[in-house]
């Protein structure tokens, strides 16, 4: 009788996890490989001790004035010095807290519209989001509602980023909306009108609208009425995202199954029910990625204000660099603080973005999975 | 043809009749036609974005304009009646196939409606949930709901149907009895078509 012998065991596999197998897989796994990584460690080893040096170790970190500033590195004393104009302009010390107040309740609705249970979300966050333009101006000019009046001359610096891009976005939610419905439409008239106002906001640059409308705008107004530089901009801005916002709805509404719309029909919605109780949710969310991503480009294009005179933060900055007291040459610290502030921003914004498609996803997108690709067909 | 009676789709000859109304484009009757029309679909199409109950809720509380606490007890009743009143709260894609195409004729029975349609219910579905939804049609047509079904199930249209019409290329070929229709057919179209179908 035959004993059962064992094969001989086989050696233990080549390491593959861990650091060290990783860097010797990914870094040094070919001749040239190794060569490409060894001359960037070498570049990096060069270039990053001086940028660490400006950066912290040299920088100056305390004081109150450009004289406090005696070492080589950054003077990011320059940049504490003026904080409150980068963050606030020139809106008076004492009622900053309005400022803050609008951005508070910016943040809340915005994170209510997307995080709270439905029916609270769609009674309270969502009416609540959409009227947060009027209701910061309120609060912010202050003069309607027994406040003191601070005009729109004092309002500035990075929160006026901000705001210009919120009012806008939210204001070009339903217009764009509203403008994608009537590319969609079958009456001539809403049609071509729709197109001709998308098109247009659409293959204008940024720049030229903010210039048309300060010069156009006016025209269109009764005469002698002075209208606010601010008021023209938040125009401008809304029709350009609108424009935008039209197109993505567009991806939107073309990624619902017909059957969507043969369901509604069937049961007798009529035409605005149908649109705002079966399509409207349904072209949001699928839109949301795209309408975030579209949302930072708006933000990121509001630097571009400086040129048609309106305080946000980069002019703030280009003033503070020329102020008389100031002029060490302060612009690398400056720009890059704005650089960093921007960039911020917009990283914490892609997170948000994320966290929502998530959400999103696990809430729903296995749902419009099953409505767009039903099973196959199987023939007993 | 099911599609054109709720003006689904418009037709190319000839003239249509509904509930005493002629349908020619006239948007004001049509609403009123689909109001009394419901509709099965062969991919269910149920609203992806609502709950379950809020599919049913729909069609009672905007187009018929009933409190929703009474669209909510309509709707109740009509999910036992599909036998899936567990679901009420769920999304349609936490459901199978089977279970969604029956909360779509739930929907429809929620409206009332005098005549129901179709649109082969079933072709869409896994050989083992056709029976669960061919048996709440059954159900339905033994209470006495008027329906108008396009199906390759020949077994079930032999046996619950009232009057059979075989269609080719858009027209009809031959109506009938099941029984007449399956037993005698009359037409050569039908009785090769019989034959594909029977004898595999």
């Amino acid at each position: 009788m035959k004993t059962f012998e064992p094969a001989p065991s086989r050696p233990a596999p080549k390491m593959t996890a861990g650091i060290i197998a990783w860097v010797k897989n990914n870094l040094f796994s070919s001749i040239p490989n190794t060569i490409t990584t060894i001359f960037i460690l070498v570049l990096l080893a060069n270039v990053l001790p001086g940028i660490f040096d400006w950066l912290f170790y040299s920088a100056n970190w305390s004081g109150e004035t450009q004289d406090d500033c005696v070492k080589d590195g950054a003077c990011w004393v320059f940049i504490s010095a003026w904080s409150q104009q980068f963050f606030y302009g020139s809106y008076p010390t004492e009622e900053i807290w309005r400022v803050n107040l609008c951005l508070i309740l910016l943040i809340i609705t915005l994170l209510g519209s997307f995080f709270v249970k439905k029916g609270l979300r769609e009674k309270v966050f969502v009416p609540l989001f959409l009227a947060l333009p009027f209701i910061s101006i309120l609060i912010l000019d202050g003069s309607w509602i027994g406040l003191e009046q601070v005009t729109t001359d004092y309002w500035g610096g990075f929160s006026l980023n901000i705001f210009l891009a919120a009012a806008s976005i939210i204001v070009a939610f339903p217009l764009g909306f509203i403008w994608a419905l009537g590319r969609r439409s079958s009456m001539p008239m809403a049609r071509s009108i729709s197109i001709i106002l998308i098109e247009f906001f659409r293959g204008v640059p940024v720049l030229a609208l903010f210039f048309m409308g300060s010069v156009m705008l006016p025209l269109f107004f009764p005469e002698g009425t002075n209208v606010d530089k601010l008021l023209r901009v938040w125009i401008v801005l809304t029709l350009f995202m609108a424009g935008y916002m039209a197109e993505v709805y567009r991806g939107g509404f073309n990624a619902i199954p017909a059957g969507q719309y043969e369901a509604a029909d069937s049961l007798g919605l009529g035409y605005w029910q149908k649109t705002l109780l079966i399509i409207l949710p349904q072209v949001i969310k699928i839109s949301m990625p795209n309408i975030l991503a579209t949302f930072i480009m708006l933000f990121k294009n509001t630097s571009f204000l400086m040129i048609i005179g309106i305080f946000e933060i980069l002019s703030t900055t280009q003033a503070a660099l020329s102020n008389s007291y100031w002029l060490g040459g302060h612009a690398q610290e400056g720009y890059l603080f704005v650089a960093g502030l921007f960039w911020t921003v917009c990283f914490s914004m892609s997170v948000i973005a994320a966290s929502i498609e998530r959400k999103l996803n696990t809430e729903h997108r296995k749902e419009l999975l099953s409505a767009a690709l039903p099973v196959p067909a199987s023939q007993p | 043809m099911i599609r054109c009676i709720n003006r689904l789709e418009e037709f190319q000859q000839g003239s249509l009749i509904v509930d005493g109304i002629e349908m020619i484009e006239d948007v004001k009757n049509i609403e009123a036609i689909r109001r009394d029309v419901g509709m099965v679909f062969q991919h269910f199409n149920l609203f992806p974005h609502l709950t379950i109950l809020e599919n049913l809720c729909l069609g009672p509380i905007w187009v018929q304009k009933k409190p929703k606490a009474e669209a909510r007890d309509i709707a109740m009743k009509y999910l036992e009646r599909v036998k899936i009143p567990e679901q009420a709260n769920k999304y349609p894609g936490q459901l199978s196939g089977g279970q969604q195409q029956r909360v779509a004729i739930a929907r429809s029975l929620c409206m009332n409606p005098n005549i129901m349609l179709f649109d082969e219910p079933t072709s869409a579905l896994d050989p083992e949930m056709i029976k669960e939804v061919l048996d709440v049609m059954i159900e339905l047509a033994e209470e006495g709901m008027t329906m108008l079904c396009v199906t390759h199930e020949m077994g079930f249209a032999k046996k619950v149907a009232d009057r059979v019409i075989f269609m080719d290329g858009g027209e009809i070929v031959e109506q009938n009895t099941p029984h007449e229709f399956f037993e005698n057919p009359q037409v050569d179209r039908t009785k090769t078509f019989l034959d594909q179908i029977l004898n595999h």
